[in-house]
């Protein structure tokens, strides 16, 4: 079990973590250097070759149940990802975490999450597989309800966890109607598998499961809410770890959505919550929740890029969303933290203040907007070429022109000052007050996003095995995203640079705002099936007294019973008498007319 | 001589010196007997474990007229269940007695109900399990009556008149196998054997009133009224000891009764829907809840439903999953039940809108809870999980389709009980509440509990392996 070894040092860290409770400089250190760890063992399995291992975790009546790790080419760029983006979220902490009360729990509780991602990305087989995905929706849980004494994360939390176990449930059933169709785990064979309808059914059921995982719609408000965790969790969460795993448990098990000609509904899922999400991040102001629905976008086009049958094209967003997505997420949580926490993106100021911050946020935005030559464009465009029809190719085309709106609102608005000169001049040193180990793992990523436009020569060659359909960037392809994009910087630019009154546009165009803004009615929509599961429940607890009562009524039944028998002896020998005398005439009667 | 006559005598033995010594004594006996029975379980499931098997068998002449013989038979269904109440009892006797009252007569108790469960998942015979059965019953009656809250009398009441009833089943059933039948025996072991002689009328008649009376212990719907109030008001270590043992007294009695009557498999697409129907109904009734101990009570209604439902597919991942189920669920809703009841001793409150932020006046409470919560949505290296993954396939190879319906169940169960930790452990207080100290030994309790949650979990093929 060569593979699994790249997780025992978080799980030490982990473990050790409540251990070294009061020594919280010890717990951050040690998660840090265990994550370095990781990503060196991952990075020398890398150069091993790549195949499956399996123990028997046990067996029962002659039939065995594994645990399968597998370091395929796919498995292997999910592990990079998440092994760089580990250590770089950790030293993120490190500054971001001021309460040294909270730490030890809070890197128990991200050490278990980063290990899960990574059991989950060298799964060989369900079984490998469920245990990481199920805790990761744990860990995600503990981690976005991190900070419980205040009213909002503990809400977020269970609304995550409920739609995420939802998810878990239908893997479990997934998992079950395999092995009882096919009587394997095992992810490679199960690819050799003939179709069926028990497999058809299992396959949906995948499917839902990930988009549970990935938040795509109708699952998809839980990943907004989960904001309420700390930001450095967010940058993780939607990165690399987590939404990712929906993605990729589709694309490991992309021939048999192809077979079984399952790539249609995976588009229209993707596209629907493709545009939901954007609609919302253009009418959302707050500055992580727009970037939370900005993931929700991406999640989506990397759905309708696996749909459309593009493994190559869904995995390059894949990989460079991961960076673009982490950096932008820190970013944020710098600009929070230089201004009083406050999440409003018309309250924040100053951005462009503070240089290097600035400069990384630029690159950022340029990538997830796409423009040539930061990695993003290379996601972006990969994508939209995907499309097999001129419909869904436009459809792209528009969202991605108006993600580039929302990105560049999402980063004017805070560049501009505050009226007083005195509050621009505490703003800007908040910023400067920025601790290093904030700021380094931002450098690293900003150049990471920049240097990651490489995946674009390399995933082809290194999913060759996966997919031989090679992927041709033709310069009116690529004009085109670039034109779409820089239109919505101009539009963005326009509306939000030029027009000074950017935070009154909610009032005075209320309804184009509601109709962008359906967060709400999604929410209502969950708000009422727990509604009706309540008046259901109502029903039947009082048919759970009924039964109770009815129970009761037998019992008393029976007493009525003795009470009416009691009558008969109450001890007057006359009444006696008299039925003695009747019994005697009945029975007289009853022998002579025989 | 048999390790499990030891293990059936030790209880008796401590049951004189317990009065015999004076109260102060008590939660020692009572620990020590219960340690040593966790540690011959622990042996003996060592030595299955070696051997790859396990299977003991002893037989003692008892009354020779009715051939009536004592027999002691323990295989890998029993050592999975003596494992699991070995530990809940350990666990009660130590830290289930929380508030320490009326130490004597609750260690007492304990070793009754350690007797009653020794005996009976080692019983070779049908009357020895009627007789075991019984003194279950009537300790747990006590536990609830006299151990438990203000309003535990009519709670007892009702749970004694639905399990008398049932054991008036079960004794009628044992002797129409006696009499009924051509194989005049008591003896599980020759009754499986000759099962292919019984009469199918005779057999039909049996299988319903053995149904009839297990279903009322476990419970499935609609013979569950007795459990809310029951579980509720015992005491905590009678909630323990209820929820997490004596329940599988029903639950061990309707494999038996499978394993018995060759009939059964025509039935079991009847016990199944009841037991598919149960766990639902269970779960929708627990949303209107807001009792913790009734909340634990119908979660532990719907993970019997899901039991039983493993029983009925009748195949070997479905019998074992649904004995490794009754061994995480005995685990798990046992920790619940200490967890509740440490709680209450906590806070002296029991509504959960009323109990607030939990995790900021007793920290190892609420991290338990967090556990016992994951444990119970059947996580992944928690022995739920094993559970889960083996039933559902017995229940999907069996019922197709259907048998996957309880997942909803479990679904409605464990959201609810995420809003259960929001509502009471997380949320910010609104009141200053004068909190009880929890002592060392509930802690270890809860460790402990924990413990065995994971290791079973993770290391399943220690029992599992042992089936062939």
């Amino acid at each position: 079990m060569l593979a699994l070894l790249a997780i025992v040092p978080l799980a030490i860290a982990a473990l050790l973590s409540p251990i070294l409770k009061s020594r919280y400089d010890a717990v951050r250190y040690l998660s840090l250097a265990a994550s370095i760890v990781s990503l060196i063992l991952i990075a020398v399995l890398g150069t091993a070759p790549a195949g499956t291992q399996s123990i028997t975790w046990f067996s029962i009546g002659g039939y065995a149940f594994h645990i399968t790790t597998q370091t395929y080419a796919l498995n292997m760029l999910l592990l990079y990802i998440i092994a760089i983006i580990t250590p770089l979220i950790i030293a993120y902490s490190i500054g971001f975490m001021g309460v040294p009360s909270e730490q030890a729990r809070y890197y128990f509780e991200l050490d278990i999450f980063a290990a899960a991602m990574m059991l989950f990305a060298m799964s060989g087989n369900f079984i490998a597989m469920l245990i990481g995905w199920e805790m990761l929706g744990i860990t995600s849980y503990l981690l976005i309800g991190f900070w419980h004494r205040r009213d909002a994360p503990p809400n977020a939390a269970r609304k995550a966890i409920t739609i995420v176990f939802i998810g878990d449930m239908m893997m479990l059933a997934a998992m079950v109607i395999i092995w009882v169709s096919y009587g394997t785990f095992n992810f490679s064979l199960l690819l050799r598998a003939q179709s069926s309808a028990a497999l058809y059914i299992a396959m949906l059921l995948v499917m839902f499961a990930a988009f549970t995982k990935s938040a795509q719609f109708p699952f998809h408000e839980w990943l907004p809410d989960a904001m309420e965790g700390p930001t450095p969790v967010s940058a993780f969460l939607h990165s690399s770890t987590m939404v990712k795993a929906g993605v990729f448990i589709i694309a490991a098990l992309l021939p048999l959505y192809m077979e079984l000609h399952m790539g249609t509904l995976l588009v229209i899922f993707g596209i629907v919550t493709a545009i939901i999400g954007v609609l919302n991040a253009l009418a959302e102001s707050d500055i992580k929740r727009i970037l939370a629905y900005s993931t929700i976008e991406d999640m989506g086009l990397m759905f309708v890029a696996l749909g459309f049958g593009s493994l190559i094209a869904a995995m390059l967003l894949f990989v460079v969303q991961a960076f673009y997505k982490a950096l932008l997420f820190m970013n944020a949580g710098t600009i929070m933290r230089a201004n009083d926490e406050s999440r409003s993106i018309h309250a924040l100021y100053g951005s462009s203040s503070y240089k290097p911050l600035f400069i990384v946020m630029l690159i950022g935005v340029l990538s997830i907007a796409g423009i040539f030559p930061i990695s993003g464009f290379f996601g972006k465009l990969g994508v939209e070429i995907s499309a097999t029809s001129i419909y869904a190719y436009a459809v792209l085309l528009a969202i991605d022109m108006l993600s580039s709106i929302y990105i560049f609102k999402w980063l004017l608005l805070p560049m501009r000052h505050q009226s007083s000169v005195y509050d621009q001049n505490a703003t800007a040193w908040n910023y400067k007050l920025t601790p290093k180990s904030m700021m380094v793992p931002q450098y690293l990523l900003a150049g990471i996003v920049i240097a990651a436009g490489i995946a674009y020569i390399y995933i082809p060659s290194m999913l060759g095995s996966y997919s031989s359909a090679q992927m041709h960037f033709s310069v009116v392809g690529a004009s085109a995203e670039t034109v779409a994009v820089v239109l919505g910087a101009f539009i963005a630019l326009y509306i939000f640079k030029l027009h000074p009154y950017a935070s009154k546009l909610k009032e005075k165009h209320r309804y184009v705002f509601l109709s962008a803004y359906n967060s709400v009615a999604s929410n209502a929509v969950y708000y009422y099936i727990g509604k009706a599961f309540l008046i259901l429940s109502k029903a039947f607890e009082a048919f759970d007294y009924a039964l109770l009562g009815f129970a009761s009524a037998g019992g008393r039944s029976f007493v009525m019973f003795g009470n009416l028998v009691r009558k008969v002896e109450n001890g007057q020998t006359n009444i006696y008498a008299i039925a003695f005398v009747l019994g005697i005439m009945l029975l007289l009667i009853m022998v002579l007319f025989k | 001589m048999n390790v499990i006559a030891i293990m059936i005598i030790l209880p008796l033995i401590a049951l004189l010196a317990e009065i015999a010594l004076s109260k102060r004594y008590s939660l020692t006996i009572v620990s020590i007997s219960t340690f040593i029975m966790l540690a011959i379980v622990s042996y003996l499931l060592v030595v299955g474990f070696i051997h790859g098997s396990i299977l003991v068998a002893q037989s003692y002449a008892y009354i020779i007229a009715p051939s009536i013989s004592i027999s002691l038979y323990l295989n890998i269904a029993s050592l999975m269940l003596l494992l699991m109440a070995s530990v809940v009892l350990f666990v009660a006797s130590i830290s289930g007695n929380i508030g320490a009252e009326r130490a004597k007569l609750s260690s007492a108790l304990m070793l009754l109900f350690q007797l009653a469960a020794t005996g009976i998942f080692t019983s070779g015979t049908l009357i020895q399990f009627f007789i075991f059965w019984d003194i279950g019953v009537i300790t747990a009656f006590v536990m609830i009556n006299t151990l438990g809250t203000a309003s535990s009398k009519k709670a007892s009441m009702t749970f004694l008149i639905y399990e008398i009833f049932a054991s008036a089943m079960l004794l009628f059933a044992i002797l129409l196998i006696y009499f009924g039948t051509p194989l005049h025996t008591f003896n599980i072991q020759a009754i499986i054997s000759g099962s292919n002689s019984m009469p199918v009328s005779a057999q039909g008649l049996i299988f319903f009133f053995m149904a009839l009376a297990f279903m009322v212990n476990m419970p499935l719907f609609p013979f569950h009224s007795w459990l809310p109030g029951a579980y509720a008001e015992a005491s905590t270590q009678g909630s323990m000891a209820l929820a997490g043992i004596l329940s599988k007294f029903g639950a061990f009695g309707l494999l038996l009764t499978f394993e018995m009557l060759p009939i059964a498999s025509h039935y079991s697409i009847y016990v199944a829907g009841l037991a598919i129907v149960s766990s639902i109904y269970a779960s929708i009734v627990m949303l209107s809840q807001t009792d913790i101990k009734r909340i634990i009570a119908y979660a532990a209604m719907v993970e019997m439903g899901i039991i039983a439902l493993g029983i009925s597919a009748f195949n070997v991942f479905g019998t074992y999953g649904a004995l490794y189920g009754m061994l995480a669920q005995g685990l798990t809703i046992a920790f619940m039940f200490l967890i509740a009841g440490a709680i209450v001793f906590e806070f002296g409150e029991r509504d959960m809108r009323l109990l607030k932020g939990v995790i900021a006046n007793a920290k190892a409470s609420a991290y338990s809870l967090v556990v016992g919560v994951l444990a119970l949505s059947g996580l992944p290296l928690t022995s739920g999980f094993i559970a889960d993954l083996l039933i559902f396939i017995g229940a999907y190879k069996s019922f197709s389709i259907y048998g996957l319906v309880p997942l909803f169940a479990i679904i409605l169960m464990v959201a609810y009980m995420y809003y259960l930790l929001n509502k009471s452990v997380l949320s910010s207080r609104d009141r200053n509440w004068n909190v009880a100290y929890l002592g060392v030994s509930q802690k270890i309790g809860y460790g402990i509990f924990i413990a065995f949650i994971f290791v079973f979990g993770i290391l399943p093929f220690v029992l599992l392996n042992m089936v062939h």
